[in-house]
């Protein structure tokens, strides 16, 4: 469903990125570790289009994205919800949603379908839904930034760093949620530096560390592996 | 009865400043680029206006028509011209860059339409009526109704339509809303054409009340841009609200204080607003931008 050959991305001299190769199945939840500054957020931007790689590919369904704008790959399927969540904070919690669905045409009538999946999921944003994105707690503007994602029905989900900054319980509780999403066969790429939580949900994942894969596999072997539990699980 | 009257027309010239605050604010709001050739734009959509109700009086409602699709495409003009080529620099450099649009739009008019004031016909007349003792001028009403239908227009627009949504999540965080698919460059575009549209119209409801020139729009730029400062920058109902404001102080000021100093009692509220409360009435709250 989604690939990258031998990207690489540099911040004027500094490499962020230097050849990673990655691919996403259709239907998989895959992970991406690593410490901090290891690229993984640049990772995620070069595939929704927020920076140029300075070389390599990345394919959605064996086509080449090229130099395609952010706004077309959203529209070509690539739902990307951002670090720090970036809910729009003066907009409500239904607009929030409603807007996340200008990627797909003529939806009509199925919005209100795509709206109550997303209230299922997460009935707290139900609740909330005409109080502003500012006002919402860290773990509801959380869910609220899945569920915008959600909206755009998306072929592929980036999701960067769902955890980050929420109190255990309620990185729980995203987790939770994303479990029964990745049961859905959604396709997910998940950056996270978590990596106990990412582990538990995906199926397979790449180490990232100082822009370069040094390893990846399937998860349970990841748990597993010496390099992976001395400098990620703390073990 | 004298004071009814004086509001009234306080009421019709706060709401021209209004419009053309208003043309500011959706400029400001959704590219952060402060419009400095509003008041050439305002001029511009005066003399279009002007040339049209020039060919018989009857077509005086066609020019509002006219003047808005002018307008708009002088806005597309201005969005390929001047803010595409600039859109990646600082946003000085644009603010910049839209001084010398007003410049350049300021000079074709001067020589299109020439240096010389031209009176143009309102569509309702200069006929005033009278109303349980009261003389209005029909041109004030007038203005007064089309300004709350513009901005009921522009309420629509913004925040009960999907387009609004998108609108004010890109004025929100440009970045996550191209993310999620909004056509930015098309926004951007719609954005120019509704100030340019906006400024336009607002000279036109100016352009029976004072004779047309080119310099016609400076000084309203410049209270509409008080307007702005004092209903809050950033806030589109602190615009109207703003320009309402100004429009009060300006009449009452000239008819209670003395009318040479009404452009000094515009300003000063403004620079109180700008050392006591610079958020203006309705200052943007600042999780809003965050």
């Amino acid at each position: 469903m989604l690939r990258c050959s031998n990207l690489c991305v540099s911040y004027g001299a500094v490499q962020a990125l230097k050849g990673v190769d990655l691919t996403v199945a259709e239907g998989e939840c895959v992970a991406l570790l690593g410490a901090n500054g290891a690229g993984k957020t640049t990772l995620l931007r070069a595939i929704s289009g927020l920076v140029r790689p300075r070389s390599g590919e990345i394919l959605l369904q064996g086509q080449t994205l090229g130099g395609m704008a952010p706004e077309r790959r959203a529209r070509a399927g690539i739902a990307h919800a951002p670090e720090r969540r970036r809910i729009f904070p003066g907009l409500t919690v239904l607009e929030n949603l409603q807007v996340g669905a200008t990627a797909v045409r003529g939806l009509g009538a199925r919005m209100q379908e795509d709206l109550d999946r997303v209230y299922a999921m997460f009935p707290r944003l139900a609740e909330r839904r005409t109080q502003r994105g500012w006002s919402l707690s860290g773990g509801e503007q959380q869910m609220l930034a899945i569920g915008r994602a959600l909206m755009a029905r998306p072929r592929v989900l980036l999701l960067d760093e769902p955890s980050l900054g929420l109190a255990p319980l309620l990185a729980e509780e995203v987790y939770v949620r994303l479990a029964d999403l990745a049961h859905t066969r959604i396709t997910i790429l998940l950056v996270e530096q978590n990596t106990a939580m990412a582990l538990a949900v995906a199926s397979r994942a790449y180490v990232l560390e100082h822009g370069e894969i040094v390893l990846h596999g399937a998860s349970a072997e990841l748990m597993d592996h010496p390099r992976v539990k001395e400098a990620y699980l703390g073990a | 009865m004298l004071t009814i009257q004086l509001i009234i027309n306080a009421l019709a010239v706060g709401s021209i400043y209004a419009v053309t605050a208003l043309s500011f604010e959706i400029a400001y709001e959704s590219t952060g680029v402060v419009n400095f050739s509003t008041g050439q734009l305002v001029t511009a959509g005066a003399l279009v206006g002007a040339s049209v109700t020039a060919i018989g009086p009857h077509l005086a409602p066609v020019a509002y028509l006219a003047v808005i699709v002018a307008m708009a495409a002088l806005g597309l003009l201005f969005f390929v011209g001047a803010y595409l080529p600039l859109r990646n620099r600082p946003v000085l450099t644009v603010i910049i860059g839209t001084v010398a649009v007003g410049i350049l739009v300021q000079n074709v008019s001067l020589l299109i339409w020439g240096p010389l004031p031209i009176a143009v016909a309102s569509p309702v007349g200069n006929a005033t009526i009278r109303l349980a003792g009261l003389v209005v001028p029909t041109h004030a009403l007038f203005v007064i109704l089309v300004t709350m239908v513009l901005i009921l227009a522009v309420y629509f627009l913004l925040y009960r339509s999907p387009l609004g949504t998108q609108f004010r999540a890109l004025a929100q965080d440009p970045e996550t809303a191209r993310l999620i698919g909004v056509p930015v460059m098309r926004l951007y575009a719609l954005t120019w054409m509704l100030a340019c549209a906006l400024a336009g119209i607002a000279g036109l409801l100016l352009a029976p009340m004072w004779f047309v020139d080119v310099g016609l729009g400076d000084s309203l730029a410049l209270k509409a841009f008080a307007a702005a400062i004092i209903g809050g920058f950033g806030s589109i109902p602190g615009a109207i609200i703003g320009g309402i404001a100004v429009g009060l102080a300006e009449v009452l000021g000239a008819s209670y204080i003395s009318s040479s100093y009404k452009d000094a009692i515009v300003f000063a509220l403004m620079i109180l607003f700008l050392l006591f409360r610079p958020q203006g009435l309705f200052g943007e709250r600042v999780a809003d931008r965050a």
